[in-house]
């Protein structure tokens, strides 16, 4: 675990969820002794907890790691792109579930919208090649390699397709999330910090009234 | 030839992928938009070269053998509609690029170009797809882009309109779907051409209830009278790109896929009777309701409907003839539809909205505004020399030809709906455009005219001019364009040339 060196324990604050510098958890917060996502950022929709940010933490890689099982396997078997693309993005969800907005772009190598580009890209690149050499439009080719640990392997070309259609499943199921989920939440922190400002710029006012006895001239209702 | 028919769909989903990552250079995004649209037109026109004789391209994607692979099929039809479809769109992809150009529009272009490309690829698949499923396919990639189109810049309007038209939209999707399993409970397949084959041999009662299932599917997209409440509410609301795409195209590919489910899959005259009442319900309904409009948009939006009634009017006449004017017609249609839609936007920038009772005098405004709204206008109308009075008379002299008291009816309400388009558009000429202007009319075209506006309603204009050029070149062509009308009407009623060039001379 990475943490701060000058306070041992503390969460390092990481991430586009470090907007100020206090960062650091609340007081009598439940948040875990270690970090276990990438982001410490309380949620608007409520405290973190932890068992679900270690069950996360746990479960991710191998959530992912079936996805990928999914995707080559989905040739002739159950699986494929859009089924490995819907557990992939179950972990991405998880993610956001456990640890909010930021923790969700934390863990994103580029923005959805890119997900999805560049998963069209490729998915008509496959469609499409076979056509510069006059076949039709979809045509799958096929390779057999020998491959040092894993034997003989069996490569086709709808694999890259599938990977495509992977990719623009992941991009879709997370720019719905980011959209719906993570914009409400953003709102509800706008919200939340405007409250704040209000309390803290309330009590001040209400100090000064402390401090400057009332007069005739000034603070009385206009 | 394989690349010929993949490239409408194939290229412009590319092309969607590419206006996407290029989303934060928007010059760049429009180039890409452009030149993939240009490769559409040019490919569709290479396309309906090749069959205009009665020739039909087979694709089978993967090399898969017809009934059970994906089958695509351009017939003279198809390769036209591709073609007219194709340019349309990128006429008013040009439009819009114009009016971003000069800073004229709320739309958000980084949405707008990779979403429109979508759209293309749907319409052209819808076209081309030789099977019902992959029809099915080509109708969802274009509806799920038109719900995100038509909440562009949203209003209050626009979200209550894109909630009607989604819920419509759905509730027809999911009877097509039905309709889908339907058949290949029936027939074990979803090829069309293998459906054609096999349906035959089914019982009669059972194919006049999936000819009628298909026809009310196709019939909600269309918006044919029962099924036509949700486009004049819907419509006219959405951003002037977006509804001159939505009434030229949306509706004709539904037109497109209820000629091509009745005459391929279902013996045409299981249910001609009802399509020719229905036929004669859209045409008197819906110019009526223009009639009663007060504002211009609504008015097309209702004229729209009305005209539907025309196509299905000559696919119920169920003749070669018929057929014919019904291709001639949607290609009239189809331009004609987009032209006004974007006359009424230039109106909308004009006046900052389209209601009858607050324009006055725009032919002093701008005369190449009134000069773009007669031609299209009158063409609607079906004024010779225009394009639609040579649909119209295609269509009447096949239902005169045919005969008998329905085929009589048809006629006159085509005729009486005629006229009474005429006087919608007349209503709006002698309010819209004649008189004295209003002052904020002329400060709005003082301000268009200068600084950084200027350019954009330049191209605007152009575009808008482009279109009406196309209008006229319809009537100029109409003699090749009649002839390849014959053609693939004799294609559509002769399903054999489909299914042999399909499933090969093997079958029957």
């Amino acid at each position: 675990m990475i943490t701060d060196p000058q306070g041992p324990g503390r969460p390092l604050v990481a991430g586009p969820g470090a907007r100020d510098g206090t960062g650091g958890p609340p007081e009598g917060w439940e948040a875990p002794r270690e970090r276990w996502l990438s982001t410490v950022v309380r949620p608007a929709f409520g405290p973190r907890s932890v068992l679900l940010e270690v069950v996360t933490r746990l479960l991710i890689p191998a959530i992912l790691l079936l996805s990928v099982f999914l995707l080559v396997s989905g040739h002739n078997r159950p699986g494929g792109g859009f089924a490995g693309g819907l557990v992939a993005s179950m972990a991405y969800v998880l993610r956001y579930v456990a640890g909010g907005r930021h923790e969700l772009l934390a863990g994103l190598p580029m923005r959805p919208n890119g997900l999805l580009a560049i998963g069209m890209m490729m998915g008509c690149a496959a469609a499409g090649l076979p056509l510069l050499f006059g076949r039709p439009v979809f045509e799958t080719a096929k390779w057999e390699l020998t491959l040092p640990v894993f034997g003989e392997v069996k490569v086709l070309s709808a694999l890259f397709f599938e990977a495509g259609v992977f990719l623009i499943v992941v991009g879709l199921v997370l720019s719905v999330v980011a959209a719906l989920g993570a914009r409400m939440e953003a709102e509800e922190e706008e919200a939340r910090t405007e409250r704040e400002q209000r309390a803290v710029w309330l009590g001040r006012r209400a100090a000064r009234a402390r401090q400057a006895p009332p007069g005739p001239a000034e603070g009385g209702p206009r | 030839m394989n690349a010929l028919l993949a490239v409408p769909f194939v290229v412009p989903l590319l092309g969607a992928a590419i206006t996407l990552l290029l989303r934060r250079t928007p010059r760049s995004q429009r180039i890409a938009g452009a030149v993939t649209l240009s490769v559409v037109v040019a490919d569709a026109a290479v396309l309906l070269w090749r069959t205009h004789d009665g020739t039909i391209l087979t694709s089978q994607a993967g090399d898969w053998p017809a009934p059970l692979g994906i089958t695509l099929v351009a017939d003279p039809m198809a390769s036209l509609l591709v073609l007219v479809s194709s340019a349309v769109l990128l006429v008013v992809l040009l439009y819009a690029i114009g009016q971003d150009i000069g800073g004229l529009s709320r739309a958000t272009p980084q949405v707008f170009h990779p979403i429109y490309l979508v759209l293309t690829a749907g319409v052209s698949l819808s076209f081309i797809a030789g099977d019902l499923f992959n029809l099915f396919v080509g109708f969802e990639i274009m509806l799920t882009a038109s719900y995100a189109l038509i909440t562009q810049a949203p209003t209050r309007a626009r979200v209550r309109a894109s909630m009607i038209y989604t819920v419509v939209s759905l509730t027809s999707s999911i009877l097509f779907l039905t309709g889908i399993a339907l058949v290949y409970a029936l027939t074990g397949t979803v090829n069309m051409a293998d459906i054609a084959e096999k349906l035959g041999a089914a019982p009669p009662e059972l194919r006049m209830v999936l000819a009628l299932l298909f026809f009310v599917v196709f019939g909600i997209k269309a918006a044919v009278v029962p099924m036509h409440f949700w486009l004049p509410d819907s419509y006219p609301v959405a951003l002037t790109r977006i509804s001159a795409i939505f009434a030229a195209l949306l509706t004709k590919v539904a037109v497109y896929a209820i000629i091509r489910t009745q005459t391929l899959l279902f013996l045409r005259d299981d249910i001609s009777t009802v399509l020719m009442v229905v036929a004669i319900a859209t045409m008197v309904v819906g110019i009526l309701g223009a009639l009663a409009q007060s504002d211009i948009n609504r008015i097309m939006s209702f004229a729209l409907v009305s005209h539907i009634g025309f196509m299905i009017f000559g696919l119920a006449l169920g003749t070669a003839a018929g057929l014919a004017g019904v291709v001639v017609y949607l290609v009239h249609h189809i331009v004609v539809q987009a032209t006004l839609f974007l006359v009424n936007g230039l109106i909308r920038q004009y006046v900052g909205h389209t209601s009858l009772a607050a324009i006055r005098g725009l032919t002093a405004v701008s005369p190449a505004l009134a000069l773009f709204f007669f031609l299209p206008a009158l063409s609607l109308a079906g004024l010779p020399p225009m394009s639609g009075f040579i649909a119209k008379v295609a269509l009447f002299q096949a239902a005169v030809a045919v005969g008998g008291p329905l085929a009589w009816t048809g006629l006159a309400a085509g005729v009486l709906t005629s006229l009474l388009t005429l006087i919608a558009i007349f209503r709006i000429w002698t309010r819209a455009f004649w008189g004295t202007p209003r002052q904020d009319m002329l400060e709005a075209r003082a301000r268009l005219r200068s600084g950084s506006n200027r350019g954009g309603l330049r191209i605007m204009t152009a575009m808008t001019g482009v279109m009406v050029a196309v209008g006229v070149a319809v009537a100029v062509a109409s003699g090749p364009l009649t002839a390849v009308g014959f053609t693939a009407a004799e294609d559509l009623l002769d399903g054999r040339a489909y299914v042999t060039a399909v499933l090969g001379e093997g079958a029957r």
